[in-house]
Parts: structure tokens; C-alpha cells; sequence
């Protein structure tokens, strides 16, 4: 009875229907993901995703054994994705799943060991090996070839980072899950206080800003103009004095050490810090007028904490079989190390080595605009890769601009859509409750019970605590300066180019999102409460609005409509 | 007043220190026992209800001293059993009739769990198992034994006759997280391994999902969830099966009859916490699976 209801297609919202390029599509179980991709997405970075996960979530998903495989499309330009189990015969699958247990615990247990001795090191060769090319310097025929370089560039990317991600990710949850085997499940986030305190690239890049900060603070002009000037003007003014042009140096020396990322988890499509600083701007801003806070001295007591917590865990299992202290302890281990790397990666793999492929890109982009086949450099971003190539080896002939203008508008009338929750036909069968997708379930965030009063909100618990304030909804870094210290930043999702608003945010609550995503994790670093994954934040809260956030519980209540 | 530990050989009469500690004490020289002492019938019987005399109280505090000094904890954890005189016959195993008490440290808690331990061979309910058996209700000669509290990785029992089926050439044992409660006191189906006694190589099993176990926690045992990743692994694994499998046989053979062994793995070594005869071949507690029964009958 309930196969044959399943099997019924998903009916698609009437400003949402679906056009399937492949018919078998159709039958298929997909999902938008709003954690990473909430908004629509530009042709060429959605290609190079599709590519990354053809070669580099199956390829490491096959290299490893995992039992899961992913595919992606693009519909009505968001990103969607649909997991599934290999299609292999039943036994094959089963022995699959089996190898997959013992290859788990293997990289499990060299999660930190293998990305500082194998995937760091070969991350930084390729990005010196591109960046060593000379873009500007190139004939077309040279750039054409080097395009290829850069799709393979990508394609090795996405396998490092799921090489890395799909154990991370496992290491993590299953270290929730034993802790809550051994100490009850009612309190989720007590385990994650024992993974707290490490220092992480998101964080190391928050404080390379706070410092920043600190020395325009020490600069009456600098400060002044970041007090009281639009964002736009602070370059331009401070350019105007020598002590100006002096604090400009540092924030470049800090726009090229941590600057290679945009305001998303879209990299290649949306413009980096370094074109347009005004996110650092914004957040110089914010801080120049607070007082001293010293983060190292902030991680180091959470680290004092995280120490203390761990000794009295370990008292706790002192009577406990060795086999369970010892899977304990290396799931700590690995939950510790992986809590580390689900930044480090970001900043790695998905910001600094993606943004190599954006610079690439504008440079054909520059050469398509001059050629007039596109309006501008950016309109490159419309085109897929094959497309690419096609329109620069028949430069100057090739027109685009007729195709870049249906995208975009096909872009702008989807940008004001939120997509479904799913299209295609659901599965036949609920998920299997195994580690991996408990995983995947605790990252993107699980369906959420329905709220049990009016006027209240549910998410996923993602970091402790209790917060009242005004809420501001913020869809985009743009619209960060509203943030006043003590507001509670509600969002669709943050990716770590967002982390420096942490400081200064009270409490957070996104639409997307699980326990183990990038929000919570860094919540819980910065100490204040996060709702993540409500579903629907963003269109039920108001600015303004006085919100009670408690983290631990997962619960948002819109006070002022009790 | 003195304890007797052991090992001594005055530790061996079963009319004075219980059929467990007699049996125990003839096997400490040969097997790896934990060390512990036992106060006898004799010295506890002049105990009134509830309050032991100073020489009787030093005495235990001198021999958990020595205790502490041999195994470097300045409070060890002992286990508190009780030892009578008629228990642990072939015919009686008295098998949860009488109080034990597991992780006890420091001397105060000793002599409660002693007291208590001793009273619980006079509850009504230890009473009655008597009365069905016909034995003595009066002048009950309880010993108890105090003995250092393996904090077990796995424990096992171990039947050196298949005690369902009678087959004399099948060692049927049984194993789980932590320590041998959840065994004995059938909290969980424990894991069946099932080992050929003319070639202890040959071993078949049938690993259960182990949902509980019971660990030392405190002052005293805790039953708790097993972590979900180790549910289904086997608890034993194939050099410790055969190896707790060669004791039983060895037992067997020093004892003359079929034995029926709790033993534990604590850091890769074997301890006997107990050796007596299998007082029945139709043990209804015997976690044999049901539903897919290893052992087919013939």
C-alpha cells in the first residue's frame, strides 16, 4: 500500500514545475540544498559541482567503499541532489557496506594524520601549480589548454574534499552517537563541549580581521572614516592620506592571505574579498568601536573547559570494558580532529582552491567581453563548461549573449522562488538508520517535528544556550550592517566567509542546516545559542521582532506575538 | 581472629568456607584467581545481627590492607559473595539466591556489604529456596568471601557439557560487555559460542545483539546501553573462545565432573571467578537463541 503511494510522483508547486532533461529523472528522489546552495546558481559553478561530485563524491565514495552515491541537476537553476545506493546487485551491496566498516575505521582514525601528511600538502601543490600559470600572459591557445588543467584542477578538488568530508562527517556523528549511548541522548550538545577550543581557519581568519581592527583603531583617521563613512567610500578616503594608505597595506596583506573566498559556499560565481572588500569593510566597522577582546585567551578557556569535561567523562567510564573506553577514546579523537578539518577543508578546498577556477574563468570572460560575444567579464559565469571552451575556440564567433540573457533572467525570476523541498518520485524506502546517513542526516539538518505552541519555531539544537533580542533577517553579507551587537542574526544559512558576524550576533537561527554544519559548529566555538535548519526562519521571522532563541532545545518563540 | 585467603589450605573445607571458596582455593595455585580472603561461618556465627565485634572488624580491615598492598590500589573495589556450606553442591547452585555485592571500596562499605551479605542467607526468600530443597534452615554455615573485583572487559560463563542438549564433547559458552551479571542475572542474550572439546578449533557461534551490560560504576554496578558500534561484535574473539574453552576442559578434568566456569577478560588475561558443578542438564536461564537455535537437537 504505502510502496504504491510512494511511488506517485512529488506534485511540483505551480511557479515550480519541473521540466525533466532525462526522463528516468523523473523517478528519482531530489533535493534542493539550502545549506550550501540557498540561492539560484550560475551555470558554470553548478557545472563544475556536477563534475566534482561525478569524479569526486562517487570516485571517493567507490575508492572507499561508501554504499552511496550522489548525482546532481540543475532545476530551474537551484542546485538539487539526489542520493542513492549503487546500483549493484543486493549481496554486492551488502558486502559493500561491510568493506565500508572496516575502511571507515581505518580513515577515521587518520582523519588528521592523512590531511596534514597526504591531502594539505597536495592541496597546496596544485593550487601553486595554478596559480603559477600566467593568466593575463597567455595566448588563447595556451589558456584553452590550461582550461582543461583547471576542470581536472576541479575535479581533484571535490575528490580530496570528499575523501576527506564523508569520514569527517562520520567520525563526527558517531561520536554523538556513542556519547549518547553512553550518557542518554536528551542532552545532544554535551558531547559536542568535548570537541571545543580547537583552533580552525575560520576562526584563525576572525581573528586575523579582529586584528585588523585593533590597528585602526590605533589610527584616529582610519577609525574615524570606518566610524562615520559609507562602505563604499572607506577605500576611496583612505587612499587620500598617507596613514590611510598605510592601513590599506594591512588590509591587503589580509585580503591575500584570507580573502580568497566570497560571502557563499558559491565561490566561483560570486565576487571574492579581494574584488570587493566590503564585507571586511562592514565588519572593521563593527568592530572598531569595541572594546579589546582577546580570542586566543577566549579558545584557551574553552579548551581549559573541554579538558576539564574530557577527565571527568573519562572518571565517569573508569569501571566501563576496555573495548568501550577504547571506542570512545578513538572516536574522540577522530570527532576532535574532524571538528577541525569541517573548517580547515572550506577554507582549503571549497574557498582558496575554487577560487583559482573563478580567476580563470573571469580571464576567458575578460577575453569574451573584449571579443563582444558577452556584455561583461562576469557573464562568463552563464555559460557551462563546454560552452567555454567552444565560445574560445571559435573566438570571436561564437555569440553568447542571447543565451547569457535567458539565463539570468531565468536566474532573477527564480532568485524570489524558494524551491520545493523535493521534486521527482521519494523513494520506495525510508533511509536505513545507519551511521552514514545518521551523518548526513545530523549535517543537512533532520525533519523537523511541527511546532508544538503558536508562535514557535523548531530546528535542530546546534549550540547551547538562551538568548532574547531583535532579530535581524539577513539574506546576504550585504545586508549585514543592520547587525547590531546583541541582535540575533536569523538567515537562510552561513557559510564561513559569515563567521566574523558571530562576534557580534548574540544568537543565531538559520533555515538550513544540522548539527554538525558549518553554523553550529562555529556557534558553539563563539559560545552563543543556534537554532539551525528551521525550515522556515527566514520567511516567518521579522526584522525587528523580539525572538527567544534557545539553542540546546531547538526551539525559536516570537515573543512579542505571546 | 584471623581471614583465610585463598589458596591456604585451610581455605579448602567446604564445611567451613563454603563449597565457592573451597573449590576456589584449590585451583588459586593453578589458575589465575583473584586474589581475596574469606571470613568463615565460624567467625561470622559469632557475629550477632548487625553488629561485628572490634577484633573481628580489625581483622577485615588488616587483610583488605593486604589486599590493597598486593593489588596497588589504596582502595581496591572487592566483591562481597556469600560462600555456604551446602551452596555450589552438585545437586543446589543457589544461584541468585544469596546477595553479592560487586565494586566495594573502603572499609566501611565493606563491613556493610559483609553484614548484609551474611544476613541474606536468613531472607525469607533465601529461606524458602531451602525449604523446597529440604535443607537446613537453622545453623546456616555461611562464609563470605571477599575477593579483588576484576573490572571485566568481557565476561563469560562456561559449561564444559552442553548443559541443554547433555553432549559431553560440546563446550557451550557465553559472553558479554563487561561484567558477569548481565550473564548470570539474564539481563541480555549474550553472545553463544559453541567449541568441539576433541578439537577446540572447531567453534561455532552465534553473536547476539548485546543491548546492556553491567559496569562498575561508583560504589557498586550499573546496568547500562551497550554503544551501538559494539553491540554486534563478537565480545570473544576466536584465541580468547578457545582459550576459555581450554580451561573448562582443564577444570573438568582437575575437578572429575562437568564444571560450570564464570571467568572474565580484563587487559588480554583470563581470570576464574568461579568453578562448580553443573547442578542441572536443563538449565531454563541458559541463554541459548530461540530462534535459531545453534544446537539442533538429534
Amino acid at each position: 500500500m504505502n510502496a504504491t503511494l510512494s511511488a506517485q510522483p512529488i506534485p511540483t508547486p505551480p511557479d515550480f514545475s519541473v521540466t525533466w532533461e532525462r526522463a528516468e529523472d523523473a523517478l528519482l528522489f531530489w533535493q534542493p540544498d539550502p545549506l550550501h546552495f540557498p540561492e539560484p546558481m550560475h551555470p558554470l559553478e553548478f557545472d563544475c559541482a556536477a563534475r566534482g561530485f561525478a569524479c569526486g563524491f562517487n570516485g571517493a565514495a567507490e575508492a572507499n567503499d561508501v554504499p552511496i552515491r550522489a548525482q546532481l541537476r540543475r532545476i530551474n537553476s537551484y542546485f538539487f541532489q539526489c542520493f542513492h545506493p549503487p546500483m549493484v546487485p543486493h549481496e554486492e551491496l551488502m558486502a559493500m557496506a561491510q568493506r565500508f566498516e572496516q575502511r571507515a575505521g581505518a580513515l577515521m582514525g587518520r582523519l588528521g594524520e592523512r590531511w596534514n601528511s597526504e591531502q594539505l600538502p597536495e592541496i597546496q601543490r596544485n593550487l601553486a601549480a595554478m596559480r603559477s600559470f600566467d593568466l593575463q600572459g597567455a595566448s588563447l591557445t595556451d589558456l584553452i589548454k590550461h582550461w582543461d588543467r583547471t576542470v581536472a584542477f576541479v575535479e581533484r578538488t571535490w575528490y580530496i574534499h570528499f575523501d576527506l568530508a564523508l569520514p569527517m562527517l562520520l567520525a563526527m556523528s558517531m561520536f554523538n552517537d556513542m556519547y549518547a549511548d553512553l550518557f542518554g541522548a536528551e542532552n545532544a550538545l554535551d558531547a559536542y563541549r568535548l570537541l571545543q577550543g580547537f583552533d580552525n581557519k575560520s576562526l584563525e581568519t576572525d581573528r586575523a580581521l579582529w586584528a585588523l581592527s585593533r590597528t585602526a583603531r590605533t589610527i584616529p583617521f582610519v577609525r574615524e572614516v570606518l566610524t562615520w563613512s559609507a562602505e563604499h567610500e572607506v577605500v576611496p578616503l583612505l587612499e587620500k592620506r598617507a596613514d590611510g594608505q598605510a592601513f590599506l597595506r594591512d588590509l591587503h596583506a589580509f585580503l591575500a592571505e584570507y580573502g580568497r573566498r566570497s560571502d557563499t559556499f558559491a565561490i566561483i560565481g560570486v565576487p571574492s574579498w579581494i574584488e570587493d572588500p566590503t564585507p571586511v569593510i562592514k565588519n572593521l566597522r563593527d568592530y572598531v568601536n569595541r572594546d579589546d577582546y582577546d580570542a586566543m585567551a577566549e579558545m584557551q578557556r574553552l579548551a581549559a573547559e573541554r579538558e576539564q569535561l574530557i577527565a571527568e567523562t573519562r572518571e565517569r567510564l573508569h569501571g566501563y570494558p576496555q573495548p568501550v573506553v577504547g571506542q570512545f577514546e578513538f572516536f574522540l579523537k577522530a570527532a576532535q580532529e574532524a571538528t577541525v578539518l569541517q573548517e580547515d577543508h572550506n577554507f582549503w578546498l571549497d574557498q582558496r582552491s575554487l577560487y583559482e577556477v573563478r580567476c580563470v574563468a573571469l580571464e576567458f570572460g575578460r577575453r569574451f567581453a573584449e571579443a563582444g560575444v558577452i556584455g561583461q567579464a562576469d557573464d562568463v559565469f552563464y555559460l557551462t563548461i563546454d560552452e567555454v571552451r567552444q565560445t574560445a575556440e571559435t573566438l570571436p564567433w561564437m555569440d553568447r549573449q542571447q543565451r547569457v540573457a535567458e539565463r539570468k533572467a531565468e536566474m532573477d525570476h527564480f532568485r524570489h522562488i524558494m524551491p520545493p523541498a523535493a521534486v521527482g518520485t521519494p523513494p520506495p524506502e525510508a533511509p536505513p538508520d545507519n551511521p552514514l546517513f545518521r551523518a548526513i542526516t545530523r549535517f543537512f539538518g533532520g525533519p523537523i517535528e511541527p511546532a508544538s505552541e503558536p508562535h514557535m519555531l523548531r530546528g535542530n539544537a546546534g549550540s547551547a544556550g538562551v538568548v532574547r533580542g531583535v532579530a535581524k533577517v539577513v539574506r546576504s553579507l550585504a545586508e549585514a550592517s543592520k547587525l547590531r551587537q546583541g541582535d540575533i542574526l536569523v538567515t537562510a544559512t552561513t557559510a564561513p566567509p559569515w563567521t566574523p558576524l558571530f562576534a557580534t550576533a548574540a544568537a543565531i537561527v538559520t533555515d538550513a542546516g544540522g548539527i554538525l554544519s558549518h553554523c553550529a559548529v562555529i556557534a558553539r566555538e563563539y559560545r552563543i545559542p543556534a537554532v539551525v535548519g528551521t525550515g522556515m526562519a527566514t520567511t516567518l521571522i521579522r526584522d525587528g521582532q523580539i525572538i527567544e532563541v534557545d539553542g540546546g532545545a531547538g526551539i525559536v518563540r516570537l515573543v512579542d506575538e505571546l | 581472629m584471623k581471614v583465610l585467603w585463598l589458596g591456604d589450605i585451610d581455605s579448602r573445607d567446604p564445611a567451613h568456607v563454603g563449597g565457592k571458596v573451597a573449590n576456589l582455593s584449590q585451583l588459586a595455585a593453578e589458575y589465575r584467581v583473584p586474589p581475596g580472603f574469606c571470613l568463615p561461618a565460624s567467625v561470622l556465627d559469632h557475629a550477632s545481627h548487625g553488629q561485628f565485634p572490634s577484633p573481628l572488624c580489625r581483622a577485615l580491615a588488616d587483610a583488605y590492607d593486604a589486599l590493597a598492598a598486593q593489588s596497588g590500589h589504596a582502595m581496591p573495589p572487592v566483591a562481597v559473595r556469600s560462600s555456604a556450606a551446602d551452596e555450589d553442591g552438585s545437586t543446589d547452585s543457589f544461584a541468585g539466591q544469596h546477595a553479592t555485592y560487586l565494586n566495594i571500596r573502603g572499609m566501611d562499605a565493606l563491613v556493610d556489604a559483609v553484614q548484609r551479605c551474611w544476613a541474606s542467607a536468613r531472607t525469607a526468600q533465601a529461606l524458602d529456596y531451602r525449604r523446597q530443597r529440604g535443607l537446613a534452615t537453622e545453623n546456616i554455615r555461611l562464609a563470605v568471601l571477599i575477593q579483588h573485583l576484576i573490572v571485566a572487559d568481557v565476561s563469560a560463563v562456561a559449561f564444559s557439557t552442553n548443559p541443554v542438549t547433555g553432549n559431553r564433547n560440546e563446550i557451550v559458552i557465553n559472553a558479554n560487555w563487561g561484567l558477569g551479571e548481565s550473564i548470570v542475572g539474564g539481563l541480555v542474550t549474550p553472545d553463544t559460542y559453541i567449541a568441539d572439546k576433541l578439537d577446540l578449533g572447531r567453534i561455532k557461534h552465534q553473536i547476539a545483539a548485546k543491548r546492556r551490560m553491567t559496569v562498575a560504576y561508583g560504589d557498586g554496578t550499573r546496568e547500562v546501553d551497550v554503544p551501538r558500534s559494539l553491540c554486534a561484535k563478537p565480545a570473544l574473539t576466536v584465541a580468547q573462545v578457545r582459550a576459555i574453552a581450554h580451561l573448562a576442559q582443564s577444570l573438568e578434568q582437575r575437578m572429575g565432573w562437568p564444571v560450570d566456569v564464570e571467568c572474565a577478560y580484563r587487559a588480554d588475561h583470563l581470570y576464574l571467578l568461579q568453578c562448580r558443578p553443573i547442578t542441572t542438564l536443563a538449565m531454563p536461564a541458559m541463554a541459548l537463541p530461540h530462534e535459531q537455535p545453534v544446537v539442533r537437537a538429534a
